[in-house]
């Protein structure tokens, strides 16, 4: 029955003897398309009603779409703010805008290593602006082929690799995103949903730390901001994200490789990077452009385990001495050091401005502008 | 551009809605062309011109075979299509694969050679585009076609853009038959073809990149042993995350197509039913495996040579089909694995195909998981980057690591093994019976329901652009 013979017309091509046919299964398919479109319209509207009650707002999402197009913003004499979500949240472009004349452009991201972008900056050859850098120790020295490295390394290539079709996607979903509650991503999804189950795992099981839950709003410059609810003091969601900090901040060793093998490789990948860094300081310095490595600040018992884990001497002071580069501490001064992250990571949207502002002088007098 | 994307979902509206506003049939053509060359062109466009030039080569390598008087004549024009085609596919896809292994060649005998590393990208789609045009001249020679008069027709034979990229292989003697008259806007088929897409991309969206790809990528990526459970939960999830994104990218495809007048045929037919690898074959990504049964299982002799003979076919056959899916010896072993899987199939077939309990229901049930776990072990060269993983995952899942890792959370587990049993279940539910005839039996109001979830959940799930995995072939 699916099968018929060509008439004599369709022989034009001299086609096979048989032309092939798919079946239809009988049934009222315009109907049922109509009705699927009526349900389905009114659950989307009821999930993001709901999505709404919850307290979510329109943002957009953090991906390497957005994060290129913000890259290629990037011009010969920009400046470029890089490095972890510090940089992200705790920045304001206005201040930094008003304090230094130009506009900086925002690549700093949630968990990321900002090395591959260093590298990607220093190897353009066309760039000879401006960077700062942001040092979250436990991020930025992350060997190759761990999360915060493989964060920076795919925006980088997918700035690079990006088609055509996905630099039209992004700018279609921007529009959306910024009108449309649960589109939110890494929070409002089928798969966030059933990572909330909760269903106990075996004893023994290494299961990845869970990730923050949303507490930021993002524009089209990335200039990230943290919610009214995560800044009021004494905030529930506040109260979850320091729980979700120290195992995050906390990797344990891998099992398959003995512990003294396993520190002894990651303190040769440390003292590469330190000199990967000074080389690429160097190369950016060689074509007249500048950086300051900057430490934001962080609170509570986050503070804690950075200061006992990752330790000044052995990070921040080795790096500002290898790369020869200016650096803001920003406990050293005292209009900085009092600022306090509600969640122990990040400062508020209002705090931030207040910090960039205060920023700015030692920004200038580091970078001799 | 990805069918899981937005560009996509715009491009289609607007191709759908011009075309059928279109009246006359060239114009559609035309448009189709277009869009097709758009849609490809939307990951790198200068590989449009290479996917033009091949197209345009075989156009006139078909009309010199057509033309051609003697069979010698005939039969140097296919070997210069065969060539063509066969060498663009061998630079890009297989170029540095050569190198290295000339160079590891040249090592046994003393020679050290530092070949140069080409640094080429591979154009997407290439396997199946490469083999929608071969198939072409291959059937002119063959005398089941005739040469087209029409370039821009062949070009719409090779570059259609639902199934340009992954699928299925759609001959071009299946394609331009079509393109004879122009297609009636039927009712039922435009919205039958909706409703495959939106099956398609659940499978893909929901079932492979939500359920499956994640806890798949995290076993084969682990760098340490890991316990028979994870090892065989990794398996199962990777099994079913190429299931359902290989076949959600081909009933996407074929629905796209039913959208636009087109029919394509099945390429996946229930295959985690099968019952045994010849039936498994006839049920996996058919349209590779009939287009290697009819030019080249068959050209070599088929069944019709003496048993050695037609067992060394069959593993030659398997063998460049695991090298079709790419450049690494990964695909070759898990080729060869087929290959001895079908082999071995016959050897047993002849000694116990008569007993009468062959085919009674209970050895067919334990032929079928026989079946399913030895595809699965064969998956896992599929899956590995290399044969250290590869060996590690197999030494896992036959208990070599008692005290391995455990780095599935429960909840993975529940997902994977939930949808490893709707898998199978539903398979073994339709594995006589096509798709159109297991949906005829629901009435109306459980399409509409089952529609509806599988809609929401896309866009519950939203999705993450994951390319398909078929692209990288």
């Amino acid at each position: 029955m699916f099968f018929r013979k060509p008439t004599r017309e369709e022989q034009i091509h001299g086609g096979p003897p048989l032309e092939f046919e798919r079946p239809i299964p009988p049934a009222p398919w315009r109907g049922i398309t109509v009705l699927i479109t009526i349900i389905v319209t009114a659950a989307t509207v009821a999930w993001e009603l709901y999505a709404r009650s919850l307290g979510y707002a329109p943002t957009l999402n953090d991906n390497e779409d957005l994060w290129t197009l913000r890259r290629r913003a990037v011009e010969p004499e920009s400046i470029v703010i890089i490095g972890d979500s510090r940089a992200w949240y705790d920045v304001d472009l206005d201040e930094f805008q008003r304090g230094l004349g130009k506009r900086p452009i925002q690549l700093a991201g949630g968990g990321m290593c900002g090395f591959p972008v260093l590298e990607d900056l220093a190897n353009d050859k066309n760039f000879h602006g401006t960077i700062v850098c942001s040092i979250t120790p436990r991020l930025f020295f992350a060997p190759p082929g761990t999360p915060p490295f493989e964060r920076g390394t795919k925006v980088v290539k997918r700035f690079h690799n990006q088609t055509p079709a996905q630099r039209v996607s992004e700018r279609l979903a921007m529009p959306l995103e910024e009108h449309v509650v649960f589109l939110k991503q890494e929070e409002l999804t089928f798969d966030d949903y059933l990572k909330k189950l909760p269903i106990p795992n075996r004893p023994g099981a290494q299961v990845p730390p869970r990730l923050p839950p949303y507490f930021g709003t993002l524009d089209r410059e990335r200039r990230s901001r943290m919610t009214e609810e995560c800044a009021r003091p004494g905030s529930e969601l506040a109260k979850r994200i320091q729980q979700i900090w120290p195992p995050l901040f906390q990797p344990q060793p891998p099992t398959y490789i003995p512990k003294d093998v396993f520190i002894k490789k990651m303190g040769e990948a440390i003292g590469k990077r330190f000199h990967d860094v000074a080389d690429d300081v160097a190369k950016i310095r060689a074509r007249g452009g500048k950086i300051v490595f900057v430490r934001f600040p962080h609170s509570g018992g986050l503070k804690q385990i950075e200061d006992r884990d990752t330790p000044r001497e052995k990070t921040w002071d080795p790096l500002l001495q290898m790369t020869n580069a200016p650096g803001i501490y920003y406990s050293d001064f005292p209009e900085l050091k009092d600022f306090q992250c509600p969640e122990w990571s990040h400062l508020s949207a209002g705090d931030s401005v207040e910090f960039s502002k205060r920023l700015v002088p030692h920004l200038r007098e580091a970078l001799k502008m | 551009m990805l069918f899981n994307s937005l560009t996509f979902v715009v491009f289609f509206v607007v191709v759908v809605a011009l075309y059928w506003s279109l009246s006359g049939w060239n114009l559609r053509k035309n448009l189709l062309v277009v869009a097709s060359y758009i849609f490809y062109g939307a990951w790198n466009p200068p590989f449009a011109a290479l996917l033009f030039s091949t197209t345009a080569m075989d156009f006139w390598l078909g009309r010199q075979i057509g033309k051609a008087q003697g069979q010698r004549t005939k039969k140097r024009w296919l070997v210069a299509s065969v060539c063509m085609n066969l060498s663009m596919l061998g630079f890009f896809k297989y170029g540095n694969f050569l190198l290295q292994n000339f160079q590891w060649l040249v090592a046994r005998v003393g020679i050290i050679y530092q070949p140069p590393h080409l640094d080429i990208l591979l154009p997407v789609g290439i396997s199946f585009y490469t083999f929608h045009s071969l198939s072409y001249t291959l059937d002119i020679y063959r005398g089941v076609l005739q040469p087209t008069r029409s370039l821009r027709d062949f070009i719409l034979a090779v570059s259609f853009f639902p199934q340009l990229v992954a699928g299925p292989i759609v001959r071009a003697g299946d394609f331009l038959p079509q393109l004879n008259h122009p297609p009636r806007l039927k009712t039922n088929q435009f919205f039958w073809g909706l409703a495959l897409m939106t099956l398609g991309l659940f499978e893909k969206i929901v079932l492979a990149d939500t359920l499956l790809s994640g806890p798949a990528d995290r076993v084969f990526g682990y760098a340490g042993p890991l316990v028979a459970m994870d090892s065989w939960a990794g398996v199962l999830a990777f099994a079913g995350q190429i299931f359902f994104d290989f076949a959600g990218y081909s009933i996407t495809a074929i629905g796209a197509a039913l959208t636009l007048g087109f029919h394509l045929k099945d390429n996946f037919r229930f295959p985690y039913a099968a019952v045994g690898f010849s039936d498994f074959w006839r049920r996996w990504h058919i349209s590779l495996s009939t287009f290697l049964r009819d030019y080249l299982y068959i050209p070599l002799g088929g069944n019709q040579v003496r048993p050695f003979r037609m067992a060394l076919n069959l593993v030659i056959v398997m063998f460049l089909g695991g090298l079709w899916h790419g450049a690494a010896w990964t695909f070759v072993v898990w080729g060869l694995l087929h290959g001895s899987y079908l082999v071995i199939e016959r050897v047993i077939r002849i000694f116990f195909e008569d007993k009468p309990w062959a085919a009674t229901p209970p050895t067919r049930v334990i032929a079928g998981f026989a079946t399913y776990g030895a595809v699965c072990i064969a998956w896992v060269f599929f899956r590995a980057s290399d044969f250290t993983i590869a060996s590690r995952m197999l030494t896992g899942m036959f208990g070599g690591h008692p005290n391995g890792d455990m780095i599935l959370s429960t909840r993975e587990l529940l997902q994977i093994g939930i949808v490893t049993a709707g898998v199978i279940g539903m398979h073994w539910t339709m594995r006589d019976e096509s798709f159109e005839t297991a949906v005829i039996r629901l009435p109306a109001w459980a399409i509409t329901a089952i529609g509806s979830i599988m809609a929401f959940a896309i866009i519950f799930t939203q999705g993450n652009s994951n390319a398909f995995i078929y692209f990288q072939f």
